[in-house]
Parts: structure tokens; sequence; C-alpha cells
């Protein structure tokens, strides 16, 4: 018989010589992996877990907010808006006036009283607030130079500067660009019945910034020299790792609405003692109607008074006990037996099969 | 302008580039080198009497050249003599068609002579042949030799792209060379798929692009009215740019429009593309080629995916168009019964009848008689035949011209040793081939065929014992065609008697007979439709005494047409008609065509999958409807349609024979008959809640059916009904079916065949698969996946098309995690003036895609499995998800986009808002960069652990790839904070707040909330069918069928075997009889489709005969 093929029934490679078939056989090796038999865990999303899954949100976030309102209500802080309080009255009308003021030389001291609410433990942060002040404009952001800033050799990087990159005459300013040209110039003094209260400048700024993105040997050169003023001086014997207002100032914010560090009080403020506030009111926010704020605040753990974590993180632990407790509700009264054939598709119109 | 550093942004862009320009580049080098190589091949061309190696390229047309065994054709060649006996030589083809077998050529006798090259140069010839087409199956022409004019057939041509096997050396003439060589005109037109994904990809890419286009407006409005003087600090005097200037804010929007598009283009995914291909292919090639369910062990072949990028359509198909023979059934041919002279022999029992016999409840015992003879082609049970005891039935001499027929008329070769143990045939068809092999086991051995000649071995002709070789000399073979339906072949008896054999259709042979044989033809007749009913394949046998004269006349006309250059086969035809009359009726023989183990299961499981199943076949109406029912698609229970050319006034008007009256009457019937089917099955529609129709309809009305006007009644219809048989239909009506669907009824399409007939409908359908392993590869070269059995559909589609569908997840995902992205960065614009300032670092945009967030969702996109395996085939109505395209639907893209909106808030707002004082106990405030970073980190965090929520099952790649990611941007984050620049050290001022920790508990759990609730609720009230199914098995360990094992079950014994098929086996048998000679697999593909007649041809014979399985020996201990 001229057979050709194994029979079926005697033919095909079995489990006693498969392996020395196999070896010449296309048959495809075993692996878990393209045999899609990885083990893995199967999640099914029982209202057990669900409810188990809010719960427990809500039990670690729950005691997360109290936590961080207390320590939110814990932090004193003393917000004062001065930019109108400090314009004489005859100029407040309109905005021309405000700006003629402010652009007027001279002395525009003006002298306040703020009142302590509460007991302020040191130390007490002085912050200046802007508002309507967009840091993060794209051609404020990059008009700047971060070679130049570091290494004095690199003061003829200022490509990106412009306009505020170089003087009629050619030489170049440092610290070029608009950001620095723009540093903020109102002065804060503060005294308590006539003592004056100092403000410690030294360490406002972020250290890795003040040890690495300024240079010690870089000193200001022709730094608001040129027609259009637009903020501070700087002193120019001082290297600019030292000028720590102008760093805190070139870390820029994110938002229009920002807060910079001005200085730390280092002194217990009573209770409802009267601070005396030297302002002195030269920055320029009346051009864009940005407004001005003095802030006075102590810190706590979590940092100055916010209360959106503590109030979001009861909000959302609320949510999720709430939630829970719906499912637990709904669970109970119309509950679904799991892997109940009877929801099946193919068994819920009977027409089908 | 560019708010982002050009490197940054093109980086990711140019590695994508480079990447896919690379690999091209390097195919394409490639390719030059394998060009090159190719031309600068040397072949031996006659040059001045000797052979001298001339390259490739320099060959040209007319040339003598010499191939050595192994080597390749350098051009379309003229096979003139070999160096083998009767001038035949053996060709592989595999380039060609991807058949391993070799297939003989025969050279002219004429020119056998022309093998030394001074014989060679002597040769002097005129070819005179068609123009160069693609037609690899076909060749006409002449040879003009010695002022005498020889018809040339494919089988003297040797093809370019074959190589020489077991012959020292042939020689031949140059006919075609370069790109008019058959196989170049066959490269030039590559179809090429476009899957639907692709398409839905670009409508989602449109809708994003439109997204990015109205943000960018939103923007760039915003920053033209934002831009004031007023802002003094941005220094806008004379000299500044014209993207701030406020003197011109039609500039300002037009410039900050460029910058925002380049701004917000993260929003269209580069990546997605790449990623897609990587898990497509990574599917194809590990789970579908690897797939040890989808293995089949007898033919060693294992599934194969020939392209990558249709995994997901496999999840969609909801028409699968198969192909009957060698698809549903084995096309394994075995000679099971006969009938002689009115006389039945073969006492076995099909397992069809076995089925019926078993439903009705009678006990078959199922043994097998002893005498029972049992080899390949041959299930045969009777002893009046065997060992020559037929010389004492009532009819001996019927008898000896029954086995004469089946031993000579035929176009099946030899080979191998010529005795009846080793021998092999080489068939056109399994049929033959069973045939052939019947002879020899009833002692009409055939074992030699020269071109003149057929030897058999005939024993117990003259007395009991005696053994005889006979020659046979073959006058004339009157070849098989499907318009002819028989084959005949004319001989002469070494005694001189002149003799035409004729085998057929009943139909075809009935009409034929000569007078005076009712009472045999009536017997035979019935015998036919008992063997029908038990789903055998019948042919009818018949001879005719000729005429020396007769035979003469005949002969003259038959050569006279076979010179024919124009319209040779019709004339053949004609000319046959002619002597195939008047023929004597010897009996008719029934085949066996078993169905493929576990097809009725798996057309169960695919319907109730929701899968409608059509049946496309060459076969008779009564086969076709035979086969349906046996494989369940359809039932007693089921509404038929039938509409069919064999009704009376159809065959009145046939046989007035006026073409245009024919065609007119037939489209009136089909036309009515359509209408009225629809009519009625929309009423059962109506009325019945769950009808089940089946439409039967032939080649002939479909013909008219698919015309334009009728062509919509017909869809409607054929949408309705559970199943569809066609039958009787051409290659070329099978593309235009799936054509009608596919673009009809705008549906996945999915078709399955493995004979060189269905290459058309395998191209046409969105998928197309084909059954590897038994028949010729054209089916397989060209679909797109390849399996070894029908059943391992069900594998394929209900398991592999499932994942790939799932993993479609991955575009929605993609589009949300682009989205929740940009959106953040939109949010912050409306704070930052405007101005197209980033809210991230250039390189954090740009790694985002390629780095963050990449690996996950390759991950989820291979490993995504919502049930297991084993579950999607135990619910295929879960497959139903797909069709109804529930995971990529514009209402999910909605969802997603309004999560991604949620959550970009909750990121920006979240952020920013508890950054608004001093963060630390050192009272220090955060800036621009600080603030950024953050938000990138929760967007980051974020979104990979959304990717968890999407799971259904996580493995432990899972892990690893989403806490890579996330390690891989904190680590990214601090290698930015050692660089100086303007991220200095940024991560390490954050991470000293305690408002980090804070806000990196608070904003992903926030931002997730809405989807994890979405997804409870959803659960709870409105669950998926998988969700159910999930919940249904939650307790069941992991379902390792262990596929290790699987080969275990291949094991049955046959008993069991046999009880298993029986299970299987159809609940009804249909009340049609008769089964066909015809099977579609005899007609050349390429021929019929370009409507030119192409006979069977001794080339083609060979070629399609491919069974030859290698015997697999087993290791002797």
């Amino acid at each position: 018989m001229s057979s050709t093929t194994v029979p079926s029934s005697s033919g095909a490679p079995g489990s006693a010589d498969a392996s020395a078939v196999r070896r010449n056989s296309k048959r495809p090796k075993y692996s878990k992996f393209t045999q899609q038999e990885l083990p893995a865990c199967k999640p099914i999303l029982t209202p057990r877990w669900v409810i188990s899954a809010f719960m427990l949100v809500s039990i670690v976030f729950i005691p997360i907010g109290v936590a961080s309102l207390f320590a939110s209500h814990d932090v004193v802080e003393i917000v004062y808006r001065y930019d109108l309080d400090c314009i004489p009255a005859s100029n407040r009308s309109n905005r021309a006036d405000k700006v003629q003021y402010i652009q007027t030389p001279g002395d525009k001291t003006c002298n306040k009283s703020l009142t302590v609410p509460k007991r302020m433990k040191p130390p007490i942060y002085v912050y200046y607030q802007l508002d309507n002040f967009y840091q993060n404009h794209r051609r404020y952001v990059k008009s700047r130079s971060d070679q130049q800033l570091r290494d004095a050799s690199s003061e003829g990087e200022v490509s990106d500067c412009k306009p505020e990159d170089m003087l009629s005459n050619g030489s170049y300013i440092v610290p070029c660009g608009l950001i620095a040209w723009s540093l903020f110039n109102d002065t804060y003094s503060f005294s308590i019945n006539s003592a004056q209260v100092n403000v410690n400048k030294k360490g406002i700024s972020w250290k890795s910034d003040r040890e690495h993105k300024f240079g010690k040997d870089v000193y200001p050169k022709n730094f608001q020299s040129g027609g259009l003023i637009g903020g501070a001086k700087l002193n120019s014997s001082i290297p600019l790792s030292e000028q720590e207002d102008l760093i805190v100032w070139m870390r820029t914010a994110a938002l229009p609405t920002f807060r910079k560090l001005y200085g730390k009080i280092e002194h217990d403020l009573e209770e409802n003692q009267v601070i005396q506030v030297s302002l002195g009111n030269n920055y320029n926010t009346y051009s864009f109607n940005g407004k001005k704020k003095l802030v006075l605040s102590t810190t706590s753990w979590l940092g100055g008074k916010n209360d959106f974590l503590g109030i979001a993180y009861l909000t959302v632990g609320g949510l999720c006990f709430f939630l829970a407790m719906a499912f637990t509700i709904v669970y109970l009264v119309k509950p679904r037996q799991l892997g109940d054939p009877s929801y099946l598709s193919w068994n819920r119109n009977p027409g089908w099969h | 302008m560019n708010p982002l550093s050009l490197a940054s942004k093109m980086g990711p862009l140019c590695l994508v580039l480079l990447v896919s320009l690379g690999k091209e580049a390097y195919e394409d080098w490639k390719r030059f080198q394998a060009d090159k190589a190719i031309n600068n091949t040397h072949v031996d061309v006659l040059q001045d009497g000797r052979w001298a190696p001339i390259q490739w390229q320099k060959l040209q047309v007319g040339d003598i050249v010499k191939v050595k065994q192994d080597g390749s054709f350098p051009a379309d060649l003229l096979f003139l003599a070999s160096t083998n006996a009767d001038g035949v030589c053996y060709t592989e083809t595999a380039n060609l068609d991807g058949e391993t077998n070799l297939k003989i050529l025969m050279a002219l006798e004429r020119t056998w002579d022309y093998i030394t090259p001074e014989k060679a140069s002597e040769f002097k010839g005129e070819v005179q042949c068609e123009h160069p087409n693609n037609l690899l199956y076909t060749f006409t022409g002449n040879l003009v030799h010695q002022k005498q004019t020889l018809p040339l057939n494919p089988y003297q041509i040797l093809l370019r792209g074959c190589s020489l096997r077991n012959t020292e050396y042939i020689v031949g003439a140059v006919i075609f060379t370069g790109h008019e060589t058959k196989i170049m005109m066959n490269a030039m037109n590559v179809l090429s798929k476009r899957s639907t994904l692709e398409r839905k990809l670009d409508k989602l890419i449109l809708a994003l692009l439109a997204t990015l286009f109205v943000i960018c407006a939103v923007g760039a409005i915003g920053s033209a009215t934002f831009i004031n003087r007023k802002y003094y600090y941005f220094g806008l005097g004379k000299g500044v740019e014209a993207q701030f200037n406020p003197d011109n804010r039609l500039m300002v929007f037009a410039r900050t429009m460029l910058t925002f598009v380049t701004l917000f283009s993260t929003i269209v995914p580069i990546s997605l593309y790449v990623t897609i291909e990587v898990i497509e292919y990574i599917q194809s090639t590990q789970f579908i080629d690897k797939d040890l369910h989808m293995y089949h062990a007898e033919t060693d072949t294992p599934a194969l995916a020939r392209t990558s990028n249709l995994n997901e359509e496999l999840g969609q198909v909801e028409y699968i168009f198969s192909d009957k023979t060698g698809t549903l059934t084995r096309n394994m041919m075995e000679f099971f019964k006969c009938s002689i002279g009115g006389e039945v022999y073969g006492t076995g029992m099909t397992e069809i009848e076995m089925g019926g016999a078993q439903r009705t409840g009678k006990r078959m015992e199922m043994h097998k008689s002893a005498n029972a003879v049992h080899e390949k082609g041959f299930n045969f049970d009777d002893t009046r035949l065997m060992r020559g005891a037929w010389r004492n039935e009532p009819n001996p001499d019927m008898c000896k011209e029954f086995f004469r027929c089946l031993a000579i008329c035929h176009t099946v070769l030899p080979e191998g040793e010529d005795c009846p143990e080793k021998i092999t045939y080489q068939a056109a068809s399994p049929d033959e081939a069973a045939l052939v092999i019947a002879a020899k086991n009833f002692g009409f051995f055939f074992y030699r065929r020269t071109p003149t000649k057929i030897y058999v071995r005939e024993s117990h002709v003259e007395e009991m014992g005696k053994i005889d070789d006979a020659g046979y000399e073959i006058l004339n073979i009157l070849e098989f065609n499907s318009t002819r339906k028989r084959q005949s072949v004319v001989c002469r008896y070494p005694d001189g008697r002149l003799v035409l054999y004729c085998k057929g259709g009943d139909a075809v042979i009935s009409e034929r007979l000569a007078r005076g044989q009712d009472d045999l033809k009536r017997i035979t007749m019935e015998n036919l439709e008992q063997f029908g009913s038990a789903g055998l394949r019948t042919l009818c046998l018949a001879y005719r005494d000729l005429n020396p004269e007769i035979y003469e006349g005949w002969n003259e006309k038959f050569t006279w047409a076979k010179k024919l250059l124009e319209d040779r086969e019709k004339k053949l035809d004609e000319v046959a008609e002619l002597i195939e009359k008047e023929l004597i009726l010897i009996g008719c023989t029934a085949i066996e065509d078993r169905l493929q183990e576990g097809v009725p299961s798996c057309i169960e499981t695919l319907s109730k999958a929701g899968i409608k199943i059509w049946m496309l076949t060459g076969d008779k109406i009564e086969t076709a409807i035979n086969i349906a029912y046996a494989c369940e698609l359809t039932s007693n229970d089921m509404k038929q349609f039938i509409i069919s050319s064999e009704t009376d006034s159809i065959r009145e008007v046939e046989e007035r024979g006026d073409r245009d009256e024919i065609a007119r009457v037939m489209k009136e019937e089909v036309r009515k008959e359509l209408s009225k089917s629809l009519k009625e099955a929309q009423h059962c529609i109506r009325s019945a809640s769950d009808p089940k129709l089946t439409l039967v309809i032939d080649g002939k009305c479909l013909t008219y059916a698919l015309d334009p006007n009728l062509r919509t009644m017909l869809l409607n219809l054929s949408l309705i009904c559970t199943s569809v048989v066609c039958c009787r239909v051409t290659p070329l009506q099978k593309a235009e079916v799936t054509d009608l669907v596919k673009k009809g009824a705008r549906k996945i399409t999915l078709s399955i065949g493995d004979g060189a007939n269905d290459v058309a409908m395998i191209r046409m359908a969105h998928v197309g698969v084909g059954i590897s392993g038994l028949e010729g590869m054209q089916a397989v070269m060209a679909s797109d996946f390849a399996i070894a059995q029908f059943r391992f559909l069900s594998d394929l589609l209900l398991m592999h098309g499932r994942c790939g569908f799932l993993s479609l997840q991955v575009i929605t995902y993609f589009f949300y995690k682009n989205l929740t992205f940009t959106l953040t960065q939109f949010w912050f614009t409306f704070q930052a003036g405007f101005s197209g300032q980033k809210f991230y670092h250039d390189w954090f945009d740009s790694l985002y895609n390629v780095v963050f967030t990449s690996l996950p969702v390759i991950v989820f996109g291979l490993f995504e499995k919502d049930v297991s395996a084993s579950l999607s085939k135990k619910y295929p109505q879960l497959y139903k998800e797909g069709m109804r395209n529930s995971y990529f639907s514009w209402r999910d893209v909605a969802a997603w986009a309004l999560s991604a909106v949620y959550q970009s808030l909750v990121f920006y707002h979240f952020v920013t808002a508890s950054s608004s004082a001093g963060l630390n106990s050192s009272g220090k405030m955060l800036g621009l960069r600080d603030v950024g970073t953050m938000a990138f980190t929760c967007v980051v965090v974020t979104v990979n652990l959304r990717l968890l929520l999407m799971c259904n099952s996580i493995t432990r790649w899972h892990h690893i790839a989403i806490s890579l990611s996330i390690l891989a941007w904190f680590a990214f984050a601090f290698i930015c904070s050692l660089v100086r620049g303007n991220l200095y050290h940024v991560v390490h001022v954050i991470m000293s707040t305690v408002y980090f920790y804070l806000t990196f508990l608070l904003v992903p759990i926030v931002a997730l909330l809405g989807d994890f609730l979405w997804q409870g609720v959803q659960r709870l009230f409105f669950p998926y069918d998988y969700q159910i199914v999930q919940e249904i098995h939650r307790h069941e360990p992991d379902d390792y069928t262990g596929a290790g094992n699987l080969h275990i079950r291949s094991h049955l014994t046959p008993d069991q075997e046999r009880n298993f098929a029986i299970s299987l086996l159809p609940r009804d048998t249909s009340k049609y009889t008769g089964f066909a000679f015809d099977s579609p697999g005899y007609e050349s593909f390429f021929a019929s489709q370009h409507g030119v007649h192409a006979p069977q041809k001794a080339w083609d014979v060979i070629r399609r005969a491919s069974m030859r399985t290698k015997p697999k020996t087993l290791p002797k201990k």
C-alpha cells in the first residue's frame, strides 16, 4: 500500500517521543507569553471594592485636611493693600494721574500703621504681592541671560534680552533683559513705638539660585542707565549672588498674581501691637491697574496661610465618604448579584438566541 | 516664533521618521544588492557551438541557454531538451506560487535531441506566441520547426522564478526576458489592504486637528486683545517684533496662531502609529503565529499571520465567506462505493449515514469488517470486487470496462517505483487520484505513463491469478473543464480495439448515452441519488467503441483545432462534442469527502457570536445544500429560499437556445423570485421573533441577481438570512458576492478558502484567511492569515480577534492622554497673557509621549484580555461587542474627552491654587518652573495610573512598565536638576516642600475620582456582558488549558475520534440527493478570472498535485 500519510490514530507526535519529533517540527514552543497565559491579577470592581476604596480615601484624607486647615489657621497673616492709600488723594481719580504721580521723581514715602491681630512668632516673613503682573508672559520670561548672570565672562550673551540688552553706545547691560530691568523697587521699613524693627534680607532666596545661578564675580553694569527706568537700581559694587532681591525677582512667578519674599522680621509681634510701616512707593503698577500688597505672615509646617489644601482634602474626603455611603445604600436597596447570568445581553432580549 | 527649542521638538519626530526612513533605506539597499546580484548571475548561452557564460542582464530573446541542476531560470524559456528520458524535467515553483512540490514539465518530442551544444546550434525555429501577460498558467503559442507548426502548451514553458531540480541540465530558448516575464508581470500590481482602523484613525486625527485649530484660534484671539503697551515691563517699544506689536493686532493674531500650533501640537499623537504597529506586530508574530491552539499536529502547520495590521478587524468580523472543498471538508477523497451495471458495491456507511442512524435511535455497531481495505484515497469494503472475485459477478465484462475506465481515463502521473505499495500518484484533484487508487486495488494497476502510452498491470483478466502488463496507446485526451464537466480518453488496445472512455457528471453523461439503456440508466440514477444522500461525491463512467474510419475523420478535425491560435479551447470543445456521444453507461463511483474535524461546532460557535456564514462553492446545488446541512449552516426548521436556474421555465427557454431570450427570461425569473422571497422574509421577520432563514442561490441566477437593478434586493434578502449558500459560482462571482456585502452592508467581511479559486474573494474581503497545509499555496499567498483547519477560525476570531480589538482602546487612551496634557497647557495660556509661554519645560513636553507614557500602553495593548481564551470561546456572544464597535465609538471618544477636560482642569487649578502662598516653613516662594514641574509630575503619574484603571488583567509586565515610566520621569527630573539651566535644582526645591507631597497625594486621586466613580456605577447598574462573565468565573483560577498538553487531545483512539466526529454530525439530513463531480479546483483561477477558458493541462495537473505529504517516520526504539 502506498501509504503516504500516517493515519491520525498512530501518527501524530506522541508525548513520549514528542521531543524527538519536535526538533524538526514547526510546532511553536510553549511559553506563557506566546500562549497569553501570563499570571495576571484580574481585579473586578465589585461594589465592595468601590466602597472600600472610597472609605479608604476618606479615612486618609479627612485627617490630612483637618491637620492642614489647623496649620493654615495657626498662621497669622496681615495683608495690606497700599497702592491706592499711598497716592495723594488728588491723584487718585484716574489712571493717568496715578501714573503721572508715580513717574514723577521725588520722595514717595508714605507712612501707615498696621495692627497685629494675633501674636506672631518669628520668623515673620515680609512679602510683597503684585496683581495683574504677567511675569509668566513669554516675552518677559525669556528676556534674560542665564549665562550672563552666572558667569562674568559671558557678559555679551544678551541675544534674548532685547530691548534691554545694551546701551545705545553698545556696552552690555548686566543683568540684561526685561526681568531684571523691571525689578521691584518699593521699600518697607517697620518700627514699633518708634523703635526700628530690623528686616533681615539675607537668605530670602533659594540657596541653589544664590550659589549656582548668580555669579559671585558678576557685578551690575550699565544697569538702569538707559532712557527708561523700569524699576530698582542695583549697587554695582555688590556681586549678583548677593543681590537677593534680584534673585528672588528673577525666579519668575507662575501666575499673574504672586507674592515674593521681601525679608524676615526676627522679633515677636504681640497681639494688638501697632506697627508703623514706612512704604517707599516707587514701583509703577498703576499703568496696568495692578494692585500692590504688603504681607506679613508667619509660617507653619505647611508654609504660609493657605486654606486650599485643607479644604480640598476635607471636601474630597467628605465626598468620598458620602459616595461610600451612597453606594452602600444603593447596594443594599437594589443589589445586583455578582455574575447573574440574566444580565447577559443575550439573556435579556429573549429574541436573540 | 517657536516657543520650543528646535531640538526638543524635532527630536522625537525625527527619531520616528529616521527609524522608518532607515528601515526603508536598508530594505532598498538590500533590494538593490539583490537586484545587482541577480543581474550579474551567469548563465550558459550557446555561442559558436559551445556554452559560454554570460550575465543574466545581457540575455536576449532567442538565445539558447543551458540551465544546470538547482539553477534558476533566467527568463521565461521554451523548454527544448532535457537530460532526463522522455524529455521531462522537474521544477520547483516556490518563488512563483509558494508550492514546494516539484512540477514535471515536458518538452515537445520533436526537440528532445537538442541537448548537446553541437546539436543545439543546429536548432532553427520560430516561436509564435501571445503577448507577454501575467497569466501564470496559460500559454498559447506555436513552434514552427522544420516547416511544421507544433502547438505549445504551458508545460513547455519554464518560467523565470522557478528552478531546476532532479535534472542534470536542460536546454531552452529564451522567449520573454526581464519585465516581460510572467513573474514580473505579476509583480506589478500589488494589492494592499487598508484597515478600517486606519480610516477611523484618520478621522480621529482630523478631529484632533480641528480641536487644535480651535484652541489655537482662541489663544491667538486672546493674545491679540491682551497685548497692550500698558504692560510697560514687556518693553513694547518701537522695535518690538511683530508678534507682540500692539499696533498691528492682526499680525499678532497670525503670528501667535503659529506659535500656538507648535505649542499645542502635542495634541496630535505622533507616536500612536508606531505604538499600534509595535503592538500588532508582536500580536501577530508572537501570539497568532505561536498559538498552540491553532497548531495542527497532523500536517505540522502552525497559524501564520501574514499581515499584522488587520488584527483588530478580526475582532469585528460580521460575515464569513467560506469555500467548501478543502475548507469545510477535508478534500481527502476516498473511494467509498460504486455501482456497476446497476449493482451497488461497497458496504460501508458514511459518517453522515451513521449520524442519521444514531439520531433515529438505531444502535450501530462500529465494527470494521476484516475485509475492508483502507488506504489513503480508498476505503472500500466489499469482497465481491476484490482479488478478482468480480469475475463471478453477474456482469464481469461491465466490471472490466469499469476498471479499465478508472485506470485509463485520467491525467494522473505516477511517481516512484512501479509496485503498488510504493507508487504515488500526482493528480489534478484528489478525486482523480482516488479513482486511480481504486483501480489499483481492484487489480488494474496503472504504473507508467509515457506521452503516448499508459501502462496498466492487469490481474485476473484472462483467468484468475494471471497478471499481464498491457500498454494502451493514448490517442487523444479530451480534457476536463467546467463547461464540459467530463473528461474523455481515446485509446487503442494492444489488440487494436479503439475505445473512448469518458467520465463526468451524471447530467452530462446521461444526455450523451446511446439509446436503449433506460433500465440501466434508471437504476444507476437511483443509486446515484442514494449515494448522494449519504454525502458522497458521484461520477458516471461510460465508454464507446470507435470505428477506425470515424475516428480518423474526427482526429483530423481535432488536430486542426489543436493548432489554432485563436479560440482554440472553444473549437476543441466543439470537436470533442462530435465524438462524445452514443456512450454506453458502465456505472458510477462514489467518493467520500469528509468534513473537517470540528467544523459544525466551530460554525455553531461562530454563529452564536453573531457572525453570519456564507458558503460559496463551485459545487452543485444539491451537494452544497447537503454540506450545508452537515455543517449546520441550515436545518430543517429553517426556512429556505432557493433561487435556482434549474426550473422548468428556464430550462424550456434554454432549450430554445436564444441567448437574448434566455437572459431576459432568467433576469425576470430571478427578479420575481427575489422579490417574492424578500417579501416572505420580511413577513417572517415581523411575525416570528427569531426567524431562521437560509438563502440558496446558484451561480447562473447570481449573475443576474448581481445586476445593478437587483443588487439591493439581493443584499436586503441576504442580510435578513442567517446563512446563505451560493453554489456553482465562479471565483470572480465569489469575489463579487464578497464585495456586495463589503460595500453594500458596510460590515467587516472575512473570506476563507484553500484553493486558487478562492484567491479573488480572499483579496476582496477585509480579512482574507487561507487554509494552509493541504492544497496549493496560492490562497495562502493571497491571504492575510493562514490557518491549517477551519475550526481554528474560532480561536482566530474569538480570541485573537477580540484581543486585537481590545487593544484598540490604545487609541482612545492616546487621545485622552495627549488631550489632558495639552489642555493643562491651554488653561495656563489664559493666565499667561495668551503669550504662548510653556507651562512645562521643552524636554518634558517632547519626552512625554516617547518616554514617560509609551511603554505601559504597549504592554496594555499586548496583554489586555477581559476574559480568558477559553471563556471567550465559551461565551461567543461576547464577540458582538466588537461588531457594535463598543470601544471606539464617537460616544466613547467623547467620554474620554470629557474626562480629559476634567482632569486637566484638576491638574492646572489644584497645582496652581495650592502654590499661591509660601510653601514651607522657610517662607520662600515657588516660580513658574517649579509649578510646571509639579503639574507635570501629577500628569505623568495620573495618566499612567489611569491606564491601570482600564486594565482587566494586570500582569507583572504592567507593574514593571508603569513603575518604569514613573521612575523614568523622576530620574529625568533629577538629571535635569543637576544640569545648569532653568531647571537647575527645581526638583530639589519642590521636594523640600510639604506642599509637594500633599499635592502629589491629592491631585491624582481627585483626577481619577471621576473615572473610578463612573466605572463603579457602570459596573453596578449597566454591566457589560464581559463583566458579568468575569464575575461568573471570578473564583475560578486562570484556566491554563495547558496548551503544553494539547497534543494529548489529538491522541484519541480511532473509535474515540469517530465517536467525536459523530457527535458533531448534523441533526438533520437534507432532502437533497446526488453529489457532483465538479470540483472548482479544476479550473485555473487566473484563466477564469479573465474570462478565458483554460482546460486542464498536464502541467496544471502537476501543479495542483500538492498532496504530497511527507511520510512521517517515527523514531524507532
